[in-house]
């Protein structure tokens, strides 16, 4: 189960190459365990959380279980940064916070990330999170990561 | 209950925590290692997310105890702070505590730790929103509507006989 970093770095570099994030995702355990998927859109990332039943907090709604969506948009937030920023390790998560919006029903749920600031130690990322519309948010998020 | 239902249904029984402690106001559970759930494949550490969904799952279990079961509460916002990452192939221990609750909000703080409750991995706070359930109070405006139409009806029957 353990991985050596220099098959990190050759799923690195293949991923950026290729233009295909899932590469790095298939390379995180948690990201099969809850189902994350990304894909490249206009030159941005969308990563997407396909409904399944693992995944259900309220079964009596149904709605995704709020610690799935946080999980899920903290994952998305350290993919886009093996993705997009120029770092060679796995960034090690600070801090993190969560608005949810709406409740997350039991459908699709889509995230963009984007890199706010990157220094040379803390990268500061900010996720939002929908549904049907975009411009319905369901959640959004914040963190920080170490870098180096 | 709450036991069943937090261990037993969607992403509780995934995940395969044990509730440890229930108390009004408090709840701590009990979460074994998992290969599955790995975020740094290089070193065997557990994702994150987890640790949002444990501390999200207690701190929601501990905000329902204080309430009855007409009163559901969404989750507004939780920020965690991680304060060194978990140690590979250990369990994680987790507590939930509501510290106040007003009219409409309850707050709750959170900690995950593993071999020193006192030197936590992470720590978190939540607020919840204290909202009635709609199916509930439909169903109780509903029964009042009608004990009210049959109240008129039977008066007005009564009258009649008369």
């Amino acid at each position: 189960m353990i991985e050596s970093s220099a098959s990190l770095q050759a799923k690195l570099a293949n991923a950026r190459a290729l233009k295909d994030p899932q590469q790095l995702l298939d390379f995180i355990p948690y990201a099969a365990f809850i189902g994350a998927k990304a894909k490249v859109k206009d030159n941005s990332v969308i990563y997407c959380l396909d409904k399944r039943p693992s995944n259900i907090g309220n079964p009596s709604l149904p709605a995704v279980h709020g610690g799935v969506i946080g999980g899920f948009l903290e994952l998305s937030a350290s993919i886009e940064i093996l993705y997009t920023a120029k770092v060679q390790a796995i960034p090690r998560v600070v801090d993190f916070s969560i608005d949810y919006l709406r409740p997350g029903r039991y459908r699709t749920i889509y995230a963009s990330c984007e890199v706010l600031r990157q220094g040379r130690k803390l990268i500061n990322v900010s996720v939002l999170a929908w549904q049907d519309n975009q411009s319905m948010p369901i959640a959004t998020a914040r963190c920080h990561f170490l870098i180096s | 209950m709450l036991k069943l239902a937090m261990e037993r249904t969607g992403h509780g029984a995934a995940l395969g925590f044990e509730i440890t402690k229930v108390e009004k106001g408090e709840v701590e559970l009990l979460f074994p290692y998992q290969v599955e759930v790995v975020g740094n494949p290089l070193t065997g550490v557990i994702h994150g997310g987890v640790i949002v969904s444990l501390l999200d799952t207690c701190c929601g279990s501990a905000a329902i105890t204080i309430l009855d079961s007409r009163v559901v509460t969404p989750t507004m916002d939780l920020r965690l702070d991680y304060m060194h990452p978990a140690e590979p192939f250990q369990p994680v221990y987790v507590s939930a505590k509501v510290y106040k609750h007003t009219a409409n909000v309850i707050f709750c703080r959170g900690s995950a730790w593993q071999g020193d409750r006192d030197n936590p991995i992470a720590h978190c706070v939540a607020t919840f929103m204290k909202v009635e359930t709609s199916s509930i109070s439909l169903s109780s405006v509903m029964t009042r509507q009608i004990k009210r139409l049959f109240r008129s009806k039977s008066a007005h029957l009564v009258k009649e006989d008369e």
